[in-house]
C-alpha cells in the first residue's frame, strides 16, 4: 500500500463536553500497517477520540489531513472519516441478521456487485475462521465470535484505519488470543489500527506505538521492549 | 322486530352466500382505511425518529401532545374536520364533505398519533450503537435509517397493526365528514349505525362478526409480533 505518509494527521483536535474539556489541542498522526495502543484512566475521553476520529462525533476544532489531502468543512472531513474508518464498539453491535448479511452490510450500501460481495465476504469469513457458521443468526454467536463477525465486517470494507475500543476487555485466554492475532493481521494488510486499553500489558499484540491521554492530552511513552512483549 | 338468534342466523347467510350490499360495505372499509394507514404511516414514521433521536427543544412536550392526542374521541376529530370542510369552513372550497377523501383525512388524523407514540417508544428503545454502526459501515443517514427500521420492525408493525385497528372500528369521524352515503361513504361502522337505527339487525351483526374477526386476527398478528421482538431483543 502507499506508505507516502500518514493516513491521518490531525493538528489542534479540541472537544469539549458540558463546558468541561475532553480533549484539549492533540497532535495525532497514524501510519499505515502499524499498531497504536491508546491507554487512559476511565472517563479519560479514549472512547471520545475514537469517536471523533471515526467521524461518529464532531470535535470542536482541529485542522485535517487525511491521505495527505488537507479537508476544509467538518461536512467534507465527515464523509470521507466515515468512509475511511471503521469504528468497532467495545461490545460490538452485530445486526438482527445471518452471519453472511452482517459482514456483507457495508458492501451493499456501496452497491457492490452480488457475485463480488458472496467472493469478499467468503473470504472474510475464511479470515477470522468462522466459515460454518455463515448462516446463523449473527446475535445467538458468543461474544468472542461476535466480535470476530465485527472484525471481519469492518475489514471487508479495506478500511485504511481501524480503531477498536478495548476489543480484549472481558475475553478468556484463547478468544483474547484470537482477537489480538486478528489484529496484527489487520495491520499486516496495512490498515493503519488504534487499540484502547486501560491495561498497558497486551501480549502478543504487535505494538508500534503506545500513546497515554491524561487531562485530554496525549503523550508519547516508551514500548516495552520487542523481547519483554513477545516472551508475554 | 325479529329476535337476537333469527338475526345471527340471517347474518351469516348474507355473509357466506356473499351479499353484494354488504360486501360493497366491507369494500369501502378497508379501502379507506388502507389507503389512511399507508399516506399517515410514513410521515409519522419519521416524526417518531425524529422525537426520539434529534435533540431540538420542546421535543419532550411534543411526544406528551401525541400522547395526550390517543384520547381524542373520534366524534371530536370529525367534528373538526366537519367545521374545516363544510361549504362555510375556511377548507369549504376543497368540496371534500361527504366523500372518501374526507374520511380518509379523518382517519388519518385518527391513526396519525398512534403511529407516532408507538413508533416513537420503538424508536427509544433502540440501541445507539445500531445508528453508529450503520454509519461506520459507510451507510449514508437514510440507509442507516432504514437499516434502524428493519432493526425494530415487529415493533413498527404492531404500531401499523394498532393504528388500522383503530380507524378501521371508528364511527365517529366517518359519519360525521363522510355522511354514509350507500355504496360511496358507507363503511362497516356507519353502517352498523344505520341498520341498529332502523331495527334491522342481521345486516347490522353481520357486519360486527367481520369486524369482530377482524380484531381477532390483528391481536393474533400482534401477539406473534410481540413474541418475536422479545427473542430478537
Ligand atoms: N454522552 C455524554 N454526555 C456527557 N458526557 C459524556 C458523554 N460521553 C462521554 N462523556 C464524558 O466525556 C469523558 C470521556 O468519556 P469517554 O467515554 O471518552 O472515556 P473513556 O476513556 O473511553 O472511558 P472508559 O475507559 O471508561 O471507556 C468522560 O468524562 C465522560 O463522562
Ligand atoms: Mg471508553
Amino acid at each position: 500500500m502507499n506508505d507516502a505518509g500518514p493516513v491521518l494527521a490531525v493538528t489542534g483536535l479540541g472537544f469539549s463536553r458540558s463546558g468541561r474539556p475532553v480533549l484539549r489541542e492533540l497532535d495525532l498522526a497514524l501510519d499505515a500497517g502499524r499498531i497504536t495502543l491508546l491507554t487512559g484512566h476511565n472517563g479519560s475521553g479514549k472512547s471520545t477520540l475514537l469517536r471523533i476520529l471515526a467521524g461518529l462525533l464532531p470535535p470542536d476544532r482541529g485542522r485535517w489531513h487525511i491521505d495527505g489531502t488537507p479537508g476544509s468543512s467538518w461536512q467534507e472531513v465527515r464523509r470521507s472519516l466515515l468512509q475511511r474508518h471503521c469504528y468497532l464498539h467495545q461490545q460490538p453491535y452485530l445486526f438482527d441478521a445471518t452471519v453472511f448479511d452482517n459482514i456483507a452490510y457495508g458492501l451493499r450500501r456501496r452497491r457492490v456487485p452480488r457475485r463480488e460481495i458472496a467472493e469478499r465476504v467468503a473470504r472474510a469469513l475464511r479470515h477470522v475462521s468462522l466459515e460454518p457458521l455463515r448462516d446463523r443468526p449473527a446475535r445467538a454467536l458468543s461474544g468472542g465470535e461476535q466480535q470476530r463477525v465485527a472484525i471481519a465486517r469492518a475489514w471487508v470494507l479495506r478500511p485504511r484505519l481501524m480503531l477498536l475500543d478495548e476489543p480484549v476487555a472481558n475475553m478468556d485466554k484463547p478468544a483474547r488470543r484470537r482477537s489480538i492475532d486478528l489484529i496484527n493481521r489487520l495491520a499486516e494488510h496495512g490498515i493503519a489500527v488504534v487499540v484502547t486499553s486501560h491495561d498497558p500489558q497486551h501480549g502478543e499484540l504487535r505494538i508500534r506505538r503506545h500513546l497515554h491521554l491524561y487531562q485530554g492530552e496525549l503523550s508519547e511513552r516508551r514500548l516495552r521492549t520487542e523481547a519483554a512483549s513477545a516472551s508475554h | 322486530m325479529e329476535s337476537l338468534g333469527e338475526a345471527g342466523i340471517q347474518a351469516l347467510r348474507l355473509l357466506l352466500t356473499g351479499d353484494p350490499a354488504l360486501w360493497t360495505i366491507i369494500g369501502i372499509s378497508f379501502s379507506v382505511s388502507l389507503r389512511a394507514i399507508l399516506i399517515a404511516a410514513p410521515v409519522a414514521l419519521l416524526t417518531a425518529f425524529a422525537l426520539a433521536y434529534a435533540r431540538f427543544p420542546g421535543r419532550r412536550l411534543l411526544v406528551a401532545l401525541f400522547n395526550t392526542a390517543l384520547s381524542i374521541p373520534a366524534v371530536v376529530v370529525g367534528l373538526t374536520l366537519y367545521m374545516l370542510l363544510s361549504r362555510a369552513g375556511p377548507l369549504g372550497d376543497w368540496r371534500l364533505l361527504f366523500t372518501q377523501d374526507a374520511m380518509i383525512i379523518g382517519q388519518i388524523l385518527l391513526s396519525f398519533p398512534i403511529l407516532v407514540a408507538m413508533g416513537h417508544a420503538a424508536f427509544q428503545a433502540t440501541d445507539r450503537r445500531a445508528w453508529e454502526t450503520a454509519l461506520t459501515l459507510g451507510a449514508s443517514p437514510w440507509q442507516a435509517l432504514l437499516t434502524l427500521i428493519h432493526e425494530i420492525r415487529f415493533g413498527l408493525m404492531a404500531a401499523l397493526l394498532a393504528g388500522f385497528g383503530r380507524i378501521i372500528a371508528e364511527v365517529g369521524s366517518s359519519m360525521m365528514v363522510g355522511g354514509n352515503i350507500l355504496n360511496h361513504t358507507r363503511n362497516i361502522p356507519t353502517a352498523i349505525a344505520l341498520e341498529t337505527s332502523k331495527g334491522s339487525f342481521a345486516q347490522g351483526i353481520a357486519l360486527g362478526l367481520v369486524l369482530l374477526l377482524l380484531a381477532l386476527i390483528l391481536n393474533l398478528a400482534l401477539l406473534t409480533l410481540q413474541g418475536r421482538g422479545e427473542v430478537t431483543a
